[in-house]
């Protein structure tokens, strides 16, 4: 799969970032990197474990991440999370954590592809 | 590219994600040495070593134990602020925090997503920008160095000759600058009646050392007579202070100089007295300028305690008494009570003066504090290193625990070594919080303590206190000594101190 193949898949902007980072190298060395990343995790452990303040932490790194790289739908998510949280507002927060996971995995599998 | 350091200059990138720092290093490519930081409290830790030697740092806002806001504050109380650039980097973009960061001092502000070309401009303007304002910083506190340096060097040799025909070395000029300084840091401690700046507190110090030009005049056989004078040597001799004040009135060209203003006065009046009985011209009262009237009385002490043809030496003790019961002169109430309360520094002057090392820093350290903009110059950063690797040595090979305390923002920080010992960080924000302290010295302990620093006082600061620790699961009895700090409102402001394991209790 390529790069460009595997922004489509998980609804980035592969434009955007290359225009940014500059070179497909670095994209790539990054989006692969993402897999490491330990904020979703951290967020996922956080929010049952009830630390609001973690989890608000780690939904806004996640958001800045996405940013970075141009995870558009990911980002989109992760956003409304972590305004959610910050706003104390729990419940909301619970709610849209399954959409956070349905994105995440959708980005994951599609790097998962790339590293192939 | 000219005029930037040849050495790399080292950037501190502050962001609780990996992969942000990761992004930000290599958008900054080779060029710099960059140092990470995941958090406020190892991004302070970090500054504190290697201080004004960070060229810029990156900084997150949201970020666990210490927030970026956290770390500008502590930038901002410590004075770093003002020589190192900060990058605000956050995803936050909103007004309130932008004008929030900027009011706390930061540079500039980006915001994510993080754009390479832009990122790297920013940084290297920004890191240019304050290249030139330290160099050309540091350009003009050297050149005050030298300039000090200079009429410190010009000071010394004219005191040598004016002194030379007297058979004495030139202490006399130099022990009566030295007592002129203390005497009037202590009258603008005590009163604001003369309105005296930190720059007329160095004038008239110097202007001292002129004080007694117009012995020039006084032929050899009088001036070194080791018998009583008779009337008409003793007029002869006292016209030393006309004769002095009528060689700087020569000076056609430098009238206006301050230097040479106040040198005159010194010169005609410095044996005046407060009540009129003076010469040459009775002056009494407030008639007689200050400068005058303090070098008078550094003169009447320098004399009192040293040794001269037609006298032995008087102890300080003796000497301060003969002088506050008026048997040496008639002096202002005010001066005598500054004499007083500087009784302990006046009596260190004769030993200090050999120390020239410590007069040439005491004046540099004068001359620099006059011009709030200059931070740090060269050399005053070298002496800086320097008084920092002897901290850093002696905690390092002491058995004791070495520690420093801040009030705001709160914090405790510990020498390496002492660190790894008990398993702490060497930086503990907000230390009541932290488990880790907590399960060493219980929290009752460490507030009575707090209690106990804060009801010292600027004279009094030292406290002593016995509690246990637990080390190594054994309860140990240890005895922290330590002195709290204040500053310039004296206000109390933090704690320096040692704790010493007495055994197991």
């Amino acid at each position: 799969m390529t790069l460009k193949e595997c922004y489509a898949a998980l609804e980035g902007d592969y434009e955007s970032v290359l225009s940014r980072l500059m070179t497909e190298k670095l994209v790539q060395k990054f989006a692969l990197k993402f897999l490491d990343d330990a904020s979703f995790n951290n967020l996922v452990k956080n929010m049952s474990e009830s630390k609001w303040d973690d989890a608000f932490r780690d939904a806004h790194t996640l958001k800045g991440v996405c940013q970075n790289l141009s995870f558009t739908k990911l980002f989109s998510s992760s956003s409304t999370m972590t305004e959610a949280l910050r706003d104390g507002n729990t419940e909301e927060a619970a709610k849209i954590l399954s959409q956070v996971k349905a994105d995440y995995e959708q980005t994951v599998s599609a790097i998962r592809e790339l590293a192939v | 590219m000219s005029g930037v350091d040849k050495h790399r200059q080292k950037v501190l990138i502050v962001d609780d994600s990996e992969m942000n720092r990761n992004i930000l290093s290599e958008m900054l490519g080779d060029e710099y040495d960059i140092i990470e930081a995941e958090n406020g409290a190892e991004a302070v830790n970090i500054l504190r070593k290697e201080s004004v030697n960070i060229s810029l740092v990156l900084l997150d806002i949201v970020m666990p134990v210490m927030d970026g806001y956290g770390v500008l504050a502590v930038m901002n109380s410590r004075h770093w602020i003002d020589d190192v650039p900060v990058i605000m980097i956050s995803a936050d973009n909103s007004v309130s925090s932008m004008r929030r960061a900027y009011e706390l001092g930061i540079t500039e502000f980006i915001s994510r997503p993080f754009d390479a070309l832009i990122v790297r401009h920013r940084v290297v303007n920004t890191i240019m920008l304050y290249a030139k304002q330290k160099r050309l910083v540091g350009m003009v506190a050297d050149q005050i160095y030298e300039k000090e340096k200079d009429s410190s060097l010009m000071i010394n040799i004219l005191s040598h000759i004016v002194e030379f025909r007297n058979g004495e070395s030139g202490m006399h000029v130099l022990n009566v600058q030295m007592l002129t300084e203390i005497l009037l840091r202590q009258l603008v401690r005590q009163t604001d009646k003369y309105n005296i700046s930190k720059a007329d507190i160095s004038l008239i110090g110097k202007a001292s050392s002129l004080h007694d030009i117009g012995k020039i005049s006084v032929p050899d056989h009088i001036l070194n007579k080791p018998g009583r004078l008779t009337p008409e040597e003793f007029e002869i001799m006292k016209n030393h202070s006309v004769a002095g004040a009528s060689m700087l009135e020569e000076l056609t060209l430098y009238q206006d100089e301050p230097l040479v203003k106040i040198a005159y006065q010194i010169c005609r009046w410095h044996h005046e007295r407060y009540d009129g009985r003076g010469y040459p011209d009775g002056l009494k009262g407030e008639e007689i300028p200050i400068s005058a009237q303090i070098v008078a009385l550094a003169d009447v002490y320098d004399a009192l305690t040293s040794e001269r043809v037609y006298k032995k030496a008087f102890s300080h003790e003796k000497s301060m008494e003969m002088i506050m019961n008026g048997e040496c002169g008639c002096f202002n109430p005010i001066l005598l009570e500054c004499l007083q309360s500087a009784s302990e520094a006046i009596e260190k002057v004769k030993a200090h003066n050999s120390d020239e090392n410590e007069k040439q820093r005491e004046n540099l350290a004068l001359e620099l504090m006059q011009y709030e903009e200059l931070s740090a110059s060269e050399e005053t950063l070298r002496l800086l290193d320097y008084e920092r690797m002897k901290n850093d040595f002696f905690a390092s090979v002491s058995n004791e625990l070495h520690f420093e305390y801040t009030v705001s923002p709160s914090m405790v920080s510990l020498y390496p070594n002492n660190s790894n010992m008990l398993e702490l960080n060497e930086l503990i924000a907000y230390p009541m919080d932290d488990e880790r302290l907590t399960s060493i010295i219980s929290m009752d302990e460490l507030k009575e303590l707090g209690l106990l620093l804060k009801h010292t006082s600027p004279d009094s600061p030292v406290v002593s206190y016995n509690c246990k620790a637990r080390l190594n699961n054994e309860i140990h009895n240890i005895n922290i000594i330590c002195r709290s700090v204040w500053n310039s409102r004296s206000e109390f402001c933090g704690a320096i101190g040692k704790a010493a394991d007495l055994g197991i209790a």
